[in-house]
């Protein structure tokens, strides 16, 4: 018996990752506008939080969806899901030689709610 | 003495087309295994074949023309991409009801200001939106347009012929979710009075990814290297 | 940090006690996380489809699609747990082809037995 997940089945009708819709235990900690920092957690074997986003201070710009972390849906743990939020932050706080002539350039990239804490 | 002396660090000859590589091999035991053992059918894999060649950038031009003329499509667009994708004829959650495994079905509408300009990579793979825009280009995969987009993104845009003064703010979008980004350029001037249709023609690939600004007199991507492939998809 | 471009240890196999926390991360640091290295400007190319590339594709998202991994399964064994070296010097489709072939054997849908004799018997119908 060929073992499949569920996952069409949860999600057909839907997409994904609107079938994680409402499966958050609480609601998202963080709203657009706050200030951010991202963590430096154990990125052991996998994360999808870049390396050039660790420490930085940044902003929420957007709260997107609910749905299992990367580092859970990796291995097809999805019974937990997380609120996603894509940070802002201004390139000349992730790179140390960025211009200052662009001084208003800006990246931004998402993250899951375990990666970020509030900054005052 | 032949003159092809390979000693001398010349590329070999490329394979006669009937010789198949080990990738090919590889593939077709796999995609044969795979239906053998019943994990996916033979009719699963044509009907996905079907849709990855019917994908193209034509629908996310529709999309960006149409916001151009119309304010409140616009709005819908910017508040919720795979509802507005919908009106251009492209339904996320084709074609397995549910959609595509990995593009995920939360198209984001970045919309160009006069002090901002987007652009979009995937640093971690090559995340795109498909469904909407087709399949991304060879170099948007690269190792080095993932490298340095994100932190030299002025020099990168200037080498795709895009040279932005400091009054424009550059943002970049690292797309490494589940969400999937197209731009939404400037209308360009220049095209008054024109029609959706003619104002589709001119929004290419190039600019939805947002190395490209739209041009009244451009209807194509600018030209760069194809490299050939040694058994190309056949039609 | 790139680890090309690290000094090789003096030995294979180090002893821990030369690992500073910085040696450490950066063994660690996952190969698709490219975003900021350095590198310099190439020629940005187009490149035509090859038919099996194109198939490899569409055989990921059917393996996706039918619940035999998810495509988050799918780039961590793809792009991260192949390891740096495979991951720079084996071509984009490549990656995507053995990850499929990879997850059979590992969710034992097929041996490599199997896969064995099924590579050889492709390869036999070319000869």
């Amino acid at each position: 018996m060929t073992k499949r997940s569920h996952h069409a089945e949860i999600a057909t009708g839907k997409g994904d990752p609107q079938c994680f819709s409402n499966t958050t235990s609480a609601p998202s900690k963080f709203k657009v506008g706050d200030k951010v920092r991202i963590k430096e957690l154990p990125d052991i074997f996998y994360t999808r939080t870049q390396v050039y986003t660790r420490g930085a201070v940044g902003e929420v710009a957007v709260v997107t969806h609910e749905s299992p972390a990367p580092e859970d849906e990796s291995w097809d743990n999805t019974d937990h899901s997380e609120w996603f939020y894509i940070v802002r932050f201004r390139q000349k706080d992730l790179w140390p030689e960025y211009p200052d002539c662009y001084a208003n350039d800006t990246l931004q990239t998402e993250f899951s709610e375990r990666w970020l804490e509030a900054v005052k | 003495m032949s003159d092809h002396d390979h000693s001398h660090g010349h590329r070999p000859p490329a394979p006669m087309v009937e010789e198949i590589s080990d990738f090919e091999i590889l593939e077709i035991a796999v995609r044969e295994l795979a239906i053998e053992k019943g994990l996916f059918s033979a009719d699963d894999h044509r009907r996905f074949t079907e849709f990855a060649e019917s994908i193209g950038p034509l629908p996310a031009a529709r999309l960006v023309a149409r916001a151009w003329l119309d304010p409140e499509f616009k709005k819908r667009a910017l508040e919720d991409g795979v509802k507005a994708s919908l009106e251009v004829g492209v339904n996320w959650l084709d074609p397995t009801g549910f959609g595509t495994p990995s593009d995920y079905t939360d198209l984001r509408v970045l919309e160009d200001t006069p002090t901002v300009k987007h652009v979009v990579v995937c640093t971690l793979c090559s995340c795109y939106p498909r469904p909407i825009l087709g399949h991304s280009p060879e170099w948007y995969r690269t190792p080095n347009y993932r490298r340095r987009v994100v932190r030299w993104p002025r020099q990168v845009l200037s080498e795709f012929g895009l040279q932005l003064p400091p009054e424009i703010d550059v943002r970049v979008e690292d797309s490494n979710q589940k969400c999937r980004f197209m731009v939404l350029p400037m209308r360009p001037a220049g095209t008054e009075g024109w029609t959706e249709d003619q104002l589709a023609e001119i929004v290419t690939r190039d600019c939805m990814i947002g190395v490209a600004l739209p041009h009244p007199d451009r209807k194509v991507d600018d030209k760069r290297p194809v490299h050939p492939a040694v058994n190309p998809v056949h039609h | 940090m790139n680890l090309r471009n690290k000094q090789n240890p003096p030995k294979d196999a180090p002893y821990p006690d030369i690992f500073d926390h910085k040696m450490f991360r950066d063994w660690m640091r996952t190969p698709h996380d490219v975003g900021g290295e350095d590198d310099v400007p190439m020629q940005f190319e187009e490149k035509q489809e090859e038919q099996w590339e194109l198939n490899t594709y569409v055989t990921c998202e059917c393996l996706a699609w039918r619940g035999i991994w998810n495509a988050e399964e799918r780039r961590r064994r793809q792009n991260v747990d192949i390891g740096n070296a495979m991951y720079l010097g084996l071509p984009y489709y490549g990656r995507w082809l053995l990850a499929a072939a990879r997850i059979m054997v590992d969710k034992q849908h097929v041996t490599l037995t199997e896969l064995m004799n099924k590579m050889e018997e492709v390869k036999k119908r070319h000869d």
